[in-house]
């Protein structure tokens, strides 16, 4: 097991400097200078090429960006053309809300994917159908329509929440719970939809398979044989899912973001794209490529804990 | 459990201006998103940067100058000297001096951000005493005052800016300081009454403004029917949502201008040929456009009734295709083939131009870019015409931007002597009440040349929770974008 952690944790390096060089490549290809934007509708050509030269926009491409990278290795993302701001501490002002949204997410994607999938694969029949009906239409809705909905009856309608939520965790953590639930709900439904799915394929094929006879004409009860041996087996390739889930919701909790008035990185990294602040976009770009690239190494172990023969050897 | 749920689904967040029946000394205000820096020379929505900002002056509702943080000036051809209002502390205690008015005008001179081109001008600043600051200008600038009065030029603490604190945490002279510890950073950002406030704590109405930054306007018009914010900007498509509230009053004002501009108008230009640009401006139909575009007011020239560079006997181009085949005919229905540049939020008005000027057998193609790019580009000489906003609150300065020879809106360069003697003249004339006519005189050439048409103006609309609040008005500041009359305002039943 620290084997495969050492050698992700080494691949995770050139992983990195690719999307760093990819995404530096890309900002540079969509025309237009972010100076344009940052001086608006009146600019004069003369005051576009002052602020770039400002910015250190006239410096040759490679060097701009071999400066990036150096600065990038030491921990200093640059700083945000529009705010002047360094982007590091943008980075960490925004990243908690969109964790916290994404995290909620995946909670009630996991919590109701997995309850119900698994319902579904133990009762054939009703149940089973009207849970696959349930996840077909979880499965076409959209986040932000579906946001919007849970804003209108439960924040404007009934006035049980708040439209506007968010409180960071370490400011008052029942208050950023309260502030969570219409996100996370919005967020984690359709997701859970497709962990259902998965859940109940794994766990019809596990309650097919020989031992659970085995441990029913051992006099197992049947509680235990779900819960404990075929729920269990059933997680292997819905780990697989979940872990694909949190890097769509991850990239869905941007739309969610703006429904909720979220200030999470989203609609940092959004308006960045919009104004061509290329230190945010990449700056943030990279840090999102870091979570995803720890998110693989946890499922990597999370594999390794649930069956012991995909450990490497 | 129970004790959970009900903690979970008890009161929090913003007050919205209170609740019940009480008045509340707290109003909640939603503008759709915080400034990126609160620096000065960064870019700030109105509604935000007048919270805790003041300026030197005001431009009132009758489009005179009035004072605020300078109670007197004088301005020469070479200078502009003014005297400040004594005993003024920003929200940390540094003084408000001549030093102060220095750090502030040369920080924003070194922004990156669209202000610092105008205060160009401003060679160097003289602290001449304690209370007395000289602007020495490199040229005429008869409308410096106005670039003072606006959102571009606040006044905040040199101590803060000093100190690098100033971008996230705002520091100026108003009524109001923003209070950090009462904020929930990205969502709420409080600002109390500012005790030592040099117009009296008590001179405005409410103690405590709560700002959001709702991005979505679904959100926005519900966090207003909830009760949450007090005042929003909504999108009209809103407001037939918002009617089923009870209570829920709103506004419009004019914000914004926009107008086609003739770029190409230099020997052998598409747009060369006075006829062929009257002939376009007769086709277009700005009636036709509000109808699609309902934001948008259709007006005869660019200023208002009662702005400098007004003129009542400009009857503007009122549509009348049969007029402009006419006058395409007279001038030998030159083929007219031109590419304009869009940004996204101008798309749909190009088009609409496009398929108006297409009837006259001119082929107009939009082509559409990112932001960026629109900015670098629509109107620097490469598209033959373009629409883009014209924010300038003078006649000086609109006349500066786009039609002088030198103008970095005019990059065919080309002037008529007509208009070259009639802007001398009204430039002349400074700040005399003479200039107001000239100024008109220059509008009214430029509308008879032709050289822009199609004029529009932007509504912005505002919702308010009538219960809440009252005396909710347009904002005292001519052509200013997310803005409400703050001062104005007071706690329903107060």
């Amino acid at each position: 097991m620290r084997k495969l952690i050492a050698y992700r944790l080494v691949l995770a390096v050139p992983q990195l400097a690719a999307v760093s060089l990819l995404v530096f490549a890309l900002t540079y290809l969509v025309p237009g200078s972010p100076a344009g934007a940052m001086l608006g509708a009146g600019a004069t050509p003369e005051r576009i090429r002052e602020v770039e030269a400002q910015l250190g926009l006239d410096r040759p491409a490679f060097e701009r960006m071999g400066d990036w990278f150096g600065h990038a290795l030491g921990g200093d993302l640059g700083v945000s053309y529009t705010s002047s701001l360094p982007v590091t501490d943008l980075i960490v002002q925004r990243m908690p809300a969109t964790l916290s949204l994404a995290f909620g997410g995946m909670v009630v994607a996991l919590i109701l994917g997995i309850g119900l999938g698994a319902i579904a694969g133990m009762r054939p029949g009703h149940t089973d159908r009207a849970i696959g009906a349930g996840t077909s239409v979880g499965l076409a809705i959209p986040e932000f329509w579906f946001g919007l909905i849970l804003s209108l009856l439960f924040a404007i309608k009934l006035g049980w929440v708040p439209v506007v939520a968010y409180t960071p965790f370490t400011e008052n953590p029942l208050a950023w719970l309260r502030g969570l639930i219409l996100p996370s709900l919005a967020l984690g439904i359709p997701a859970a939809a497709l962990i259902a799915r998965q859940t109940r394929g794994a766990m019809v094929q596990a309650l097919a398979s020989p031992y659970i006879d085995t441990l029913t004409a051992a006099g197992v009860p049947r509680r235990t044989i779900v819960l404990r041996y075929a729920l269990k087996n059933a997680m292997v390739p819905v780990l697989a899912t979940a872990g694909l889930t949190f890097r769509i919701l991850f990239g869905s909790s941007f739309v969610v973001e703006a429904v909720f008035a979220f200030p999470g990185a989203g609609n940092l990294l959004l308006t960045s794209v919009v104004a061509k602040d290329f230190p945010v976009i990449q700056g943030g770009v990279l840090v999102i490529a870091l979570l995803v690239i720890a998110l693989n190494l946890l499922i990597d172990v999370g594999y390794g804990l649930l069956d012991p023969k995909v450990r490497p050897q | 459990m129970a004790a959970v749920a009900m903690a979970l689904t008890g009161c929090s967040g913003g007050s919205g201006g209170g609740s019940g029946g009480a008045a509340s000394d707290t109003l909640a205000v939603n503008w759709g998103g915080f400034p990126d820096s609160w620096a000065p020379g960064a870019e700030m929505e109105a509604g935000y940067m007048r919270v805790p900002y003041e300026n030197l002056v005001a431009l009132d509702r009758q489009g005179e100058i009035s004072p605020v943080l300078a109670t007197e000036w004088e301005q020469t051809d070479e200078a502009l000297t003014l005297e400040l209002r004594q005993g003024v502390v920003f929200h940390d205690g540094t003084a408000f001096n001549a030093e102060a008015v220095k750090v502030n005008l040369e920080t924003i001179q070194k922004s990156k951000g669209p202000y610092a081109g105008p205060l160009k001008v401003i060679e160097s600043i003289d602290a001449v005493d304690e209370h007395t600051v000289r602007l020495n200008l490199s040229e005429p600038t008869p409308s410096l005052l106005t670039t003072l009065s606006t959102r571009a030029t606040p006044m905040a603490s040199p101590k803060a800016i000093a100190a690098g604190t100033i971008a996230q945490q705002p520091v100026g002279t108003g009524p109001w300081a923003y209070d950090p510890d009462a904020s929930t950073r990205g969502t709420r950002m409080t600002f109390t009454s500012f005790p030592k406030y040099w117009g009296g704590p008590a001179s405005v109405g409410f103690k405590t403004i709560e700002l959001y930054a709702i991005p979505d306007d679904n959100a926005a018009a519900g966090a207003l029917s909830s009760g949450q914010v007090a005042i929003t900007d909504v999108e009209r498509s809103q407001l037939s949502r918002l009617k089923g509230t009870p209570g829920i009053e709103s506004l419009a004002y004019p914000a914004i201008r926009n107008n086609p501009m003739f770029f190409d108008r230099g020997p052998g230009g598409v747009f060369e040929d006075v006829k062929v640009r009257r002939a376009a401006c007769y086709a277009l139909d700005t009636a036709a456009l509000a109808k699609v575009e309902p934001d948008f007011k259709p007006r005869a020239q660019h200023f208002a009734e009662g702005e400098v560079g007004y003129n009542a006997e400009i009857a503007g181009y009122k549509h009348d295709l049969a007029q402009a085949k006419r006058l395409y005919e007279e001038a030998g229905s030159p083929p007219v083939e031109a590419t304009v540049l869009a940004a996204p939020f101008t798309e749909k008005q190009n088009q609409v131009y496009a398929s108006q000027l297409a009837k006259l057998g001119m082929r107009i193609k939009v082509q559409v870019a990112p932001p960026p790019q629109f900015f670098s580009t629509w109107n620097g000489g490469k598209y033959a015409l373009g629409l883009g906003s014209n924010d300038e609150l003078t006649a000086y300065d609109w006349y500066k931007a786009w039609f002088a020879e030198d103008a970095p809106g005019n990059p065919s360069g080309v002037e008529s002597e007509a208009l070259k003697k009639a802007a001398g003249e009204a430039i002349a004339a400074g700040t005399s009440p003479e200039a107001a006519r000239l100024w008109g005189e220059v509008t009214r050439i430029v509308s008879e040349e032709a050289l822009t048409c199609g004029h529009v103006a932007g509504e912005e609309t505002i919702a308010w929770q009538s219960g809440k609040v009252e005396g909710v008005e347009a904002p005292p500041q001519p052509w200013e974008t997310n803005m409400v009359n703050y001062r104005d305002l007071r706690p329903k039943g107060e």
